[in-house]
């Protein structure tokens, strides 16, 4: 038997074709394929599986001290150039291809229940085989053009995904949303990548540090260059992994299926941003000045995030803005120079997340017996309440979730991110004290969702508040759905292939911190063993234990003031505070105003631009041809658009485009170098 | 004959029946077989919804597209980068004509997807029951008239096919178009036939340069040496005449009603192959037989390549009308078209070939599934349309799948292409830093804007709730096995070509290394003249004044 290391290039292909064939399958004989669904989903749960099995192999031997592999061939040439594609595997790709494989089955084992009364089961867990191949492939992809390529494909997956329900408005809205702020990511990291295989032809990680930091020594390259290349790609990064301005996609996101939350926009792609940065180290250690941009962005996001989820309402985008909030702590780390902390980070938290969100589903898929298929009712957490009693796997699976998030020590979350912490400490100190001040909002908001959701009395009866949170939404209920929605249930506890993810997750996330204890990494040794040895060296535990002791303390803050204030109601945090400040209440619920300015400046900025073009395009561009412009001008008509000012932004615009035109035309000779 | 394909048993077969068939004239007959053919239509016997003339049709586009595949395997040799199964008759000797045809690296791939489209459209043509006997007959002289004119070696004969293919699309739009179908086909005839005035000229100019007797053959005029002067002239005329056709801003004007107008299967061959007529005369004229003037024009096909990608993306988003929708979004791909025959790099030009053939494809497709849509909803106003993927779910993905080639998708055709052209123009060492830079940049908002336009589209036509008026007045039926045929046979190659390019590129990559060599050389040679005249800048300024 080989290797798996050398058989990597499989782990990405047997769920392709799965989704191959079962997307073939639903295209031809759409029927049957429906009819036999539980066949497919042991189908590609099977080749997931597959991979899965191969991926762990693959870690095993990493771990044993196996050489990385790298297999390359001629994808595409002309004259001098070659594309190389192929795969790699190294231990930073081991690590990853567990996690994914192993959080994709069980994401994929809780959508047979999550699931199982929608009309579009197969397809879903066909987007879900395609998803996680694409994913996997992602993470083999040896140079950064491979990576681009998937990058774009899991980014089409989860367009896929999130307009899953493509009769909801919010879905179709989001679903392009997502698209189109990551188009806007990848804008920048093609022209980056562009140009660094213009600056060091070629598209290898390593060969482009070289090459760079070669071409700065020889000055071929001026470092603006270089910085303006570095920082261009890193453009795609922030917006795959939700960075400070362009997070705005992925609470929006929050319109997919609950499984997919917690699959692709908690635990996996969004992670992809984290790591590209971390694939780019060799590139991006060279210059410092982008290594602060890195943490700038990261610590702006990570603090954006938990302050606005202290405010949500709505459970699952509450936890989506922690999840931006924690991606800005995996930047930080990136930033600080210390990857390991971040993909550990990276690790802890998908686990914990993952647990988190699938959780959050199974209250919701218990929700929608009571209040029905409204997001706006079944994910809005005035009315959940005292579910404990009713779901006791899926409360102590939040519960410990909770924990580990809020880094309370032994959980996983307290390690990976006391890691980070500590780095920050040694950078960037003013960035090490808002990462603090971060995990106790952190942990306060998280003990918020904790309380409303599962203590106390259930609010779900209340038709009065169901009412006013339908008007406040905005969302005009046809009465015939109403009507559907009266037969009422009662909350009970999910089945088992939903619970069993959870519970299975659970594991990890009480104990993963383990591996990365900072006197002995596993993980470390495993990514960097030189950087592992010196830090263990380095560690001392008079220097450890004040870092640990004050980020477990402002922890402990931010929960009891959380139990203060949603449990034992002895603090009336909406009187002490919001009616206070109410200015900074209305800035954080109405989330910095971002989504407003995004709104206002760019989506309708697009549209009245184009619209502007448009008639540009017929009634002058066209109206010359037709005549009419001439004629136009010459009557009544025209004087009109002189009046509304309308021919002069003609004029602007055909001169303006003519000089532009003649200028750059007339500066630009044919040179040869 | 060619050793290269001797290496399968499949091939090989092929290979012995071609050993007798080798001199067997492959593009002549693949020129002339759909057009005689086309004249047998008339005596069909005048009855019935024209079922007979349907498949009649059908199998001689099949045959034609048989035969153009057959001179690939059997006349075709890749690796050599001139003229293959070149045939040669004296015509009109006094004038200079010869049927003289032949094909090399840049005519054959587009042959090959003219016979392809063609095909697909004749069965896309299917429920076509007005006067289907003229319909087919204008669609398989067409076939024809197309491939004459990527096959054709001579430049008077090009003139003369570039003109009869108008004919058969003029009828086809005049008498099978929507609303406004007299004022598109008049604009479409005005504008190219007006525009190939220009054509003429230059032939004409060209042919008797330096001779008593004219000569157009290619060859001949390749081995010319025309004067700077004489090749900006030439290189003028000739830019508006192709300009129109690919289009380039601002000649395009006439597409959105000509494409707005047309039935699906007419819109497939428009936007297919037609406009490939473009991109591909510009290669063959502009870049392989005026040099010298290529390189001074070069930098002004680079930036109206810019601009056809952004003003016809924005267009693109603000129209409401369907199919004017798609016909700008064509526009706004030919602009990487345009960036590649400008860019001097063997990688931009295959790139801008590859992107021809590509959105050939995938326009092909779009276009189709415009048809297909407008058949079951009567309408193309998006206002009118919502939450139609509950009814029509494969259509729904067929669309989707078929937006995401067009924007550009790793994994399919079109991703490769941009790619290419946009590396091959990055790392060019011809052009100067700052204006690379600022030229990708803005090329590369293309990449921001083409998903928006197309993904609100797909959002305004199939999300959402159901609109009610709709659902009420029209029949909404998904797709038959028909409509997911022709796509499958479109997606097949989108889909191949973006996961191993090679396929297609490796067919002309000889020949592009060719042109690009003699393109770079005389840009060199212009930067010579440049410096020893003392004038440091603007020959291209100056120039088009002459």
């Amino acid at each position: 038997m080989p290797q798996a290391s050398e058989i990597a290039w499989l782990i990405p292909v047997f769920p392709l074709i799965g989704a191959v064939l079962s997307g073939l399958g639903l295209i031809s004989l759409n029927k049957k394929i429906n009819n036999s669904r539980e066949i497919v989903s042991v189908g590609l749960i099977s080749f997931v599986g597959i991979s899965a099995v191969i991926s762990y192999k693959a870690l095993i031997e990493q771990i044993n001290g196996y050489q990385s592999v790298e297999k390359l061939f001629v994808w595409a040439n002309a004259g001098d150039f070659t594309i190389p594609m192929g795969f790699v595997l190294d231990p930073l790709g081991s690590v990853m291809l567990a996690l994914v494989t192993t959080i994709t089955l069980l994401v994929m084992i809780y959508s047979h229940g999550y699931m199982a009364h929608d009309k579009g089961y197969v397809r879903f867990f066909t987007y879900l085989a395609l998803f996680s191949s694409s994913m996997m492939g992602l993470i083999v992809s040896p140079n950064l053009l491979e990576i681009y390529v998937f990058w774009e494909l899991v980014g089409m997956c989860s367009y896929l995904l999130v307009g899953f329900w493509y009769d909801r408005e919010g879905a179709a809205h989001a679903a392009q949303k997502a698209f189109v702020v990551n188009r806007v990511g990848d804008f920048g990291l093609l022209l980056g990548i562009l140009g660094l295989f213009w600056a060091t032809n070629s598209f290898d990680f390593n060969e482009i540090a070289t090459g760079i930091s070669q071409s700065i020594s020889d000055h071929s390259i001026p470092i603006w260059a270089a910085l303006l290349l570095c920082f261009l790609v890193f453009l795609g990064p922030m917006a795959k992994s939700a960075q400070f301005p362009l997070h705005v996609w992925l609470p929006d996101a929050m319109e997919g299926p609950t499984p997919i939350s917690a699959l692709i926009h908690a635990a996996t792609m969004v992670a992809a941003g984290i790591f590209l940065v971390a694939r780019l180290q060799p590139l991006y250690s060279i210059f410092p000045s982008i290594q602060f941009i890195i943490a700038l962005v990261g610590t702006i996001t990570c603090f954006l995030g938990a302050s606005i989820a202290l405010t949500q309402m709505d459970l699952k985008k509450g936890l989506a803005y922690s999840t931006v909030s924690q991606l800005g702590y995996m930047m930080l780390a990136m930033g600080c120079g210390a990857p390991v902390a971040g993909i550990f980070h990276l690790v802890t938290h998908a686990c914990f997340k993952a647990m988190l969100f699938l959780g959050s589903g199974s209250v919701i898929h218990a929700m929608e017996e009571v209040v029905g298929h409204q997001p706006v009712l079944a994910q809005d957490m005035r009315l959940m309440g005292g579910l404990r009693k009713r779901m006791p796997y899926t409360s102590t699976t939040f519960l410990i979730g909770c924990v580990a998030i809020s880094g309370i020590p032994p959980l996983a979350g307290f390690w990976s991110k006391d890691e980070i912490l500590g780095n920050a400490f040694i950078s960037f100190p003013a960035f090490w004290f808002i990462g603090l001040l971060t995990a106790g909002m952190t942990a306060f908001y998280m003990f918020r969702l904790y309380f409303l959701t599962f203590e106390g009395d259930f609010r779900g009866e209340n038709k009065e508040l169901q009412k006013q949170l339908l008007i406040a939404s905005k969302t005009n209920l046809d009465e015939e759905n109403e009507e559907e929605h009266e037969e009422h249930g009662s909350i009970h506890e999910s089945p088992w292939s939903m619970t069993f993810p959870l519970v299975f997750l659970a594991v990890p996330s009480l104990i993963i911190g383990f591996m990365g204890l900072p006197w002995d990494s596993k993980i470390a040794n495993l990514l960097d063993p030189e950087e592992a040895e010196t830090a263990a060296k380095a560690f001392e535990l008079k220097e450890f234990l004040p870092l640990a002791l004050a980020s477990v303390l402002i922890a402990s803050a931010g929960i009891i003031i959380a139990y203060q204030a949603y449990f034992v109601k002895k603090i009336n945090l909406s009187v002490l505070f919001a009616e206070k400040f109410p200015s900074i209440n209305r800035f954080l619920s109405n989330k910095w105003y971002l989504d407003d300015i995004n709104e206002k400046l760019f989506v309708k900025g697009s549209r009245k631009l184009a619209k502007e073009v448009l008639e540009v395009d017929s009634k002058v561009v066209d109206g010359v041809v037709n005549l009419t412009g001439l004629v136009t001008l010459g009557s009544g008509e025209g004087l009109k658009y002189f009046e509304t000012g309308r021919a002069q932004f003609y004029a602007l615009i055909v001169f303006g485009g003519v000089i532009l035109l003649v200028a750059i035309f007339g500066f630009q000779s044919p040179q040869v170098s | 004959m060619s050793t290269y394909f001797y290496t399968s048993f499949a091939t090989q077969m092929l290979g012995t029946l071609g050993a007798g068939l080798s001199n067997f004239p492959w593009l002549s007959a693949s020129i002339l077989f759909p057009i005689g053919s086309a004249f047998v239509i008339p005596f069909f016997p005048d009855k019935g919804d024209g079922k007979e003339v349907r498949w009649f049709a059908l199998s001689i586009a099949l045959i034609t597209f048989l035969i153009t595949v057959g001179s690939y395997i059997n006349g075709f040799d890749i690796s050599n980068e001139n003229v293959q199964l070149k045939e040669n008759i004296s015509w009109l000797p006094d004038l200079g004509l010869t049927w003289s045809v032949g094909a090399d690296g840049m005519s054959m791939p587009l042959i090959l997807l003219t016979s392809f489209i063609t095909a697909l459209a004749v069965l896309a043509a299917w429920p076509v029951k007005f006067k289907p006997k003229l319909f087919f007959f204008l669609i398989l002289v067409m076939d024809g008239g197309q491939i004459a004119v990527f096959a054709v070696q001579d430049m008077l004969l090009f003139f003369l096919t570039w003109e009869l293919e108008l004919i058969p699309v003029y009828l086809l739009l005049a008498i099978w178009g929507g609303k406004n179908r007299q004022y598109a086909a008049t604009k479409f005839i005005i504008y190219t036939a007006g525009s190939s005035i220009f054509i003429l000229l230059a032939a004409l100019a060209m042919g008797f340069y330096g001779t008593e007797i004219p000569n157009f053959e290619f060859s001949h005029l390749a081995a010319q040496d025309f004067s700077q002067k004489f090749q900006i002239l030439c290189y003028v005329g000739l830019l508006i005449a192709f300009g129109v056709k690919l289009p380039i801003v601002p000649l395009h004007t006439w597409l959105p009603d000509a494409h707005g107008e047309a039935t699906a299967p007419v819109h497939m061959l428009l936007a297919g192959i037609l406009l490939k007529m473009g991109g591909y005369a510009l290669l063959r004229f502009n870049a392989q037989l005026l040099p010298v003037a290529h390189a001074q024009f070069a930098p002004l096909l680079i930036v109206l390549g810019v601009v056809n990608i952004i003003y016809a993306a924005l267009t693109s988003f603000a129209q409401r009308n369907l199919k004017r929708k798609i016909a700008y979004s064509s526009i706004s791909h030919m602009g990487f078209v345009l960036i590649g025959i400008g860019s001097f790099s063997s990688l931009g030009t295959s790139g801008a070939m590859l992107q021809m053939v590509s959105h050939g494809l995938i326009g092909a497709s779009l276009f189709f599934l415009v048809g297909a849509t407008y058949d079951r909803t009567k309408t193309l106003k998006l206002d009118e349309m919502s939450g139609v993927g509950q009814k029509m779910r494969i259509m729904f993905a067929l669309w989707t799948a078929c937006s995401l080639a067009s924007l550009a998708l790793p994994g399919m055709s079109g991703f490769v292409s941009e790619l290419m052209v946009f590396t091959g123009f990055v790392t060019d060492e011809v052009y100067t830093l700052p204006f690379r830079v600022v030229m990708a940049s803005l090329a590369a908002i293309g990449v921001i804007l083409t998903p928006i336009y197309l993904l609100s589209m797909l959002r305004e036509i199939f999300f959402g709730k159901e609109n009610p008026k709709l659902i009420e007045e029209r029949k909404l039926i998904d797709a038959e096995p028909r409509e997911v045929y022709i796509i499958a046979c479109l997606l097949l190659p989108i889909i191949g070509i973006g996961l191993y390019p090679r396929l297609v590129t490796e067919s002309y990559i000889a020949s592009i290394n060719n042109l690009v060599d003699r393109d770079l050389t005389a840009v060199k040679g212009a930067v010579k003249t440049n410096i020893f005249s003392g004038t440091k800048t603007n020959e291209i300024l100056k120039a088009p004044t002459i």
